[in-house]
């Protein structure tokens, strides 16, 4: 039995909404919550990805819209809030999970001003409409927001100064929040994945041997999968196991950071 | 720590920590250039001192005052959300990106000044956490590529006073319980904290890069 198949109802009768889950580590952090017992609102950039993100969801017996959304337009996470509200009447749960790709690694003094400005819309400026546009729900609902950030957004990145920086910059907000929220019985907390993606697929390709070395320096040896491995720690926040839980960040990259 | 020959330091932020650190470097024998709130873009530096070629430390603590208010993040508008944190961020790292060609001169030193809401977060101060926490990480990344360039980089964490009003600061210092400084003071940012900045530039800490110090006199003591 895998963790995902162990957690089934454990989000029953709550509803989720994931950015960026047309594919990658949002796409198998739906599918969790799915299996689990949550609508899901596969709120994607791309219906190409995004439709069939949500069908595969109810192809399996599990409750899932697509909503088109750019996370980094403020009407746009509005609709995905509402699609949520119309179709269960609730929103418990959103998982921030969208980024821009990294691309190449290059240092800080070759990286331009749009994608100086593109990583911080997807990274900070979404959380901004993500967090206010569910916050009356979330609280409503005693619900929770859970932001995917990197190891890279703790230990930061030779390869990835950018990306780094942002992803530690949702380190600051995630525990600001925390603070901010809890007396509202809103939960705020980060997952820090190592997984097979898109990015992680195209970075392997154009490296040979970025996949050996990163197992090398994996005490599981492996590299996560999305829905199986990352997914049901998605699902553990989300849920009321969690429930004293604020403010944290979990790894979940097979062990390769140990520096919490 | 006296430096033997005049070295060069541009102090980036209006008002403290920014003044009272320049003030000290000052004290020190620094030869120091000063930049405020103001934009920061690919000619910011390069136009306020054209003649510049090399600089031996950048020290950044530019913070504009919508980042020091205490907000609810709720209470934000799209407008002071961007001013209290994307633009802040930006300008961090566009910062990084101007000083990179003098500082490589120079075999130079970036430090980054952040408050203790980096790394331990502000109820009402999500903006200004998120980011001087992206900063701080960001000082990490730049010490693992400019190693190599003979440039290092460290962040300095200091106690929420030194960039928040008394009664805003007293909230953070409560939530944390940053009640009794073992030293018995906060230190003074002129007199204990420059030495400080001034101490990492120097040859007996030439094998230090991506630290991430917290001078607050043992206020807050993190794992």
């Amino acid at each position: 039995m895998t963790a995902q198949a162990g957690m089934g109802g454990l989000l029953e009768g709550r509803a989720a909404m994931v950015t960026g889950a047309g594919q990658g580590v949002g796409e198998g952090i739906a599918a969790a919550l799915a299996a689990a017992g949550a609508g899901v609102v596969v709120a994607a950039r791309r219906p190409d990805n995004g439709e069939p993100a949500a069908q595969a969801i109810r192809d399996q017996g599990g409750r899932a819209l697509f909503c088109r959304c750019d996370a980094t337009r403020r009407a746009d996470v509005d609709a995905a809030v509402s699609a949520a509200l119309e179709q269960w009447g609730r929103l418990d749960l959103v998982v921030h999970n969208a980024v821009s790709p990294p691309g190449p690694p290059r240092p800080i003094q070759q990286i331009d001003d749009e994608t100086i400005a593109m990583q911080i819309a997807t990274s900070t400026t979404a959380v901004f409409h993500c967090a206010q546009a569910a916050f009356g729900e979330l609280r409503a609902n005693g619900g929770s927001l859970i932001l995917l950030t990197s190891p890279s957004g703790i230990e930061g990145s030779g390869h990835l100064p950018l990306y780094g920086a942002v992803k530690g910059a949702q380190r600051g907000l995630l525990k600001s929040l925390a603070r901010e929220w809890g007396p509202h019985g809103v939960r705020v907390n980060a997952i820090a994945p190592v997984a097979w993606t898109p990015a992680m697929d195209a970075a392997t390709a154009a490296n040979p041997t970025l996949e050996a070395r990163l197992l090398g320096r994996t005490p599981l040896g492996r590299i996560g999968d999305p829905a199986t491995d990352v997914g049901p720690v998605a699902v553990f926040l989300a849920s009321e196991m969690s429930r004293h839980m604020t403010g944290q960040t979990l790894a979940v990259d097979g062990g390769r950071y140990l520096g919490l | 720590m006296t430096p033997q020959t005049t070295r060069t330091a541009l102090v980036v932020g209006s008002g403290d920590p920014a003044d009272s650190i320049g003030v000290g470097l000052v004290a020190a024998g620094w030869s120091l250039l000063r930049l405020g709130d103001d934009p920061i873009n690919d000619d910011t530096v390069a136009a306020a001192f054209p003649t510049l070629e090399q600089l031996d430390l950048v020290v950044h603590a530019r913070y504009p005052p919508l980042c020091r208010r205490r907000l609810a993040l709720t209470d934000l508008t799209a407008r002071q959300w961007h001013a209290a944190c994307d633009e802040p961020l930006e300008a961090g790292i566009r910062l990084a990106r101007a000083a990179y060609e003098p500082l490589r001169a120079a075999g130079g030193t970036f430090v980054y000044l952040v408050p203790l809401m980096a790394s331990a977060g502000g109820d009402g101060f999500a903006p200004f956490a998120g980011a001087a926490e992206g900063l701080r990480v960001l000082a990490k990344s730049l010490a693992r590529t400019w190693g190599a360039d003979g440039i290092r980089v460290h962040a300095v964490t200091l106690d929420p006073g030194a960039f928040l009003a008394p009664a805003d600061a007293a909230g953070i210092a409560e939530a944390n319980s940053l009640h009794d400084p073992p030293l018995g003071r906060v230190p003074d940012l002129s007199g204990e904290v420059s030495p400080v900045v001034d101490a990492l530039t120097s040859d007996a800490f030439a094998a230090l890069t991506g630290a991430s110090l917290v001078v607050d006199g043992g206020l807050w003591m993190p794992g």
